[in-house]
């Protein structure tokens, strides 16, 4: 696929601005009801906290119905007096443009990067266009690292509810950390600050028709800038409140493409990772506080029979990837009454290491191997919701922290494996 | 003497010429089969290292013919046994070779007729190794979707696409080997008519009712979420 700075229309649009210092990427897809909040929010920030820089916002959309780039078009901030300390003095641009490529959140960033390298920004962010808990303040944390600090990648820290982020808790977080040995509590937040030099540096790996180009762009975002010992921090931002995720997004996909990436990375890190034998605090900027949080619906005994379902007809498939003493619990596991329902952390990192090396081995077609995990994961998550039952936010990062110790007790083992 | 001579003198000296004449055919033959058997085991020895080598067994286990060969009775590794084969094939192309070198008319028209359908055999060996597989990988894929899908009947509809995945190229194989050409169409397409005749049925027709009952109760447990727990959790 060409760069879509090649593009005529946005090649006319990149003259017209020249060059810029900050840059604020909004990937959507039909977000016109949340979208308009998301724009007002950045260029307030832009304005109240970078007045004396250029800085452009970037739309990259995937094609939306609902005239989610015409919000971005005709929304502003009326009133700026209730808002700003100074007056702004340099220019604030708006492009909103449709991607190319595989339709996915990693398109749409690669075109955000593509642009963040023809202005030659020295700052760039990236948020989602569902946040309704976004505030202007979200692009100085994101974005004052980078300028001020000289920190290359910014990734996110929330408040979330317990409930939340099961990937991110019960895989993606504790095994990046565990691998790579930066403890980054939200490698996949979504919402990312990062110099314009890794900007150049992502555009220089071919990944654009893998899962990074769909959901594995987050993953490959920190791991990247980990691997190739870009400074990294994370910021404070609040709370993580967004719209309703669309009821027809297929778990199964999403978790195939994520921890499918995740693996990938695996791969083309091997050499690193295995040489990390313990981890680091990453630096937190931003002030925290604790903030109130929407509830969460949960329905234990749906997840419970979906577990079964999986350990009744998928055993055959897991046979050729756990070890037989894990595939027995399971089996047992799926015959146990809902009250005593517990997959225990050894168990479950036990199962992800395994189809890592699985993966790792070409044991199975990677879709099938990465789809069948699906079951195993909502069996976990229902074990972790009812053990958190009565848990407070704190002592469930005590449990997620007990986690990611396992993780890393099982490392060595694992790397040992890994030939 | 005349009689003697006629009787038995000149057959024998025919039957001599004879041999004489087929003398070198035959040992040509038994020379060109010695050194296919010789030939045939180097190659086999030089294909399972250069097997080996390019880790084809691995690639056997992923696609699911190395559990083919197991079910199949076979217990060497994928690598040995294509070797045998590239081995054996190699004994029989002398074989014939031989055979033919014998220069007997009734061989060799049965050679010809042999070899003009063994084309057909290859390409239904072909056809059913590749059903096998893609039956096996569309199976597998039908059974993890619809497990996440939460279908009671998963296992059933894996099987079932598996199942018609390797009827179908069976059909095929049989087509292409001549054998009961239309009557293996027809059977093909009166037994899937029927079972999609007898869903209708059943589920359309027959018991309404108890088809909605039983798809609410087995096929979609998604069903009884709406009861106000829906689950809330952003998974990412």
């Amino acid at each position: 696929m060409n760069s879509v700075v090649e593009r005529e229309d946005i090649q006319g649009r990149i003259n017209e601005i020249g060059q810029a210092d900050i840059l604020v990427g909004v990937p959507s897809y039909n977000n016109a009801r949340s979208i308009g909040h998301v724009v007002r929010a950045v260029q307030a920030g832009l304005a109240k906290y970078f007045p004396d820089r250029k800085t452009v916002l970037v739309n990259s959309d995937g094609g939306s119905k609902d005239g989610t780039m015409d919000v971005v078009h005709t929304t502003t901030i009326d009133d700026f007096h209730s808002i700003l300390l100074s007056h702004r003095v340099e220019s604030f641009s708006k492009i909103a443009i449709p991607y190319h490529g595989i339709p996915g959140k990693g398109s749409a960033f690669r075109t955000i990067f593509e642009i963040a390298q023809a202005l030659n920004v020295k700052a760039c962010a990236v948020v989602d266009s569902d946040l309704r808990s976004i505030t202007p303040e979200w692009i100085e944390l994101l974005i004052t690292p980078v300028m001020r600090d000289g920190y290359d990648y910014v990734a996110p820290l929330y408040h979330r509810h317990k409930y939340d982020g099961t990937i991110t808790n019960s895989i993606v977080y504790p095994l990046t950390r565990a691998l790579y040995g930066k403890n980054v509590r939200q490698p996949i937040g979504g919402d990312f600050g990062f110099s314009g030099k890794l900007a150049g540096f992502y555009l220089t790996k071919d990944v654009w028709e893998t899962d990074v180009a769909r959901y594995g762009i987050d993953i490959w975002m920190t791991t990247t800038a980990i691997a190739n010992d870009f400074r990294v921090c994370q910021a404070f931002l609040g709370a993580k409140i967004h719209d309703a995720k669309d009821p027809g997004a297929d778990l199964s996909a999403m978790l195939y493409q994520v921890v499918g990436a995740t693996f990938d990375l695996m791969e083309e890190y091997q050499s690193m990772w295995k040489r990390v034998s313990a981890n680091e605090a990453v630096p937190v900027f931003g002030f925290t506080y604790e903030v109130g949080l929407e509830p969460v619906g949960v329905n234990i005994q749906r997840m419970i029979d979906k577990f079964t379902l999986g350990a009744q007809e998928l055993a055959g498939v897991w046979r050729s990837i756990l070890p037989a003493e894990t595939l027995r619990f399971l089996k047992r596991l799926a015959h146990a009454a809902p009250e005593k329902f517990r997959m225990p952390d050894e168990i479950w990192v036990d199962t992800i290491y395994n189809f890592a090396l699985a993966a790792h081995r070409n044991a199975l077609n990677k879709e099938h191997l990465l789809k069948s995990l699906t079951p195993l994961y909502i069996g976990r998550t229902a074990s972790f919701v009812i053990e958190a039952w009565d848990s407070s936010g704190p002592e469930v990062e005590e449990k997620i922290d007990t986690l990611c110790g396992v993780y890393e007790k099982f490392k060595p083992s694992f790397a040992d494996r890994w030939t | 003497m005349n009689f003697l001579q006629r009787i038995i003198i000149e057959p024998f000296e025919s039957c001599y010429e004879k041999f004489l004449t087929f003398m070198p055919n035959l040992l040509t033959s038994l020379a060109l089969l010695i050194i296919g058997i010789v030939l045939g085991g180097v190659l086999r020895i030089v294909f399972l290292k250069i097997f080996r080598a390019v880790k084809l067994d691995r690639a056997a286990k992923r696609v699911g013919l190395f559990e083919m060969l197991a079910r199949g009775g076979i217990k060497d590794s994928f690598s040995a046994f294509v070797a045998r084969l590239v081995g054996w094939f190699v004994v029989f192309t002398f074989a014939v070779v031989a055979v033919q070198t014998l220069k007997i008319p009734t061989v060799e028209n049965l050679l010809d007729r042999f070899f003009l359908y063994l084309p057909n055999v290859f390409t239904a060996v072909v056809i059913l190794l590749f059903g096998y597989l893609f039956g096996n990988f569309f199976g597998r894929a039908a059974l993890i979707a619809s497990v996440n899908a939460g279908l009671r009947q998963s296992g059933m509809v894996g099987r079932f696409v598996k199942i018609t995945i390797f009827i179908l190229s069976v059909t095929m194989a049989m087509e292409q080997l001549g054998i009961g050409r239309d009557t293996v169409l027809i059977a093909f397409a009166i037994i899937f008519g029927g079972i999609v005749l007898a869903l209708a049925i059943a589920f359309g027709l027959g018991g309404k009712d108890v088809a909605r009952n039983y798809l609410k109760r087995n096929i979609s447990s998604d069903d009884k979420e709406d009861d106000g727990t829906r689950d809330d959790i952003d998974p990412l």
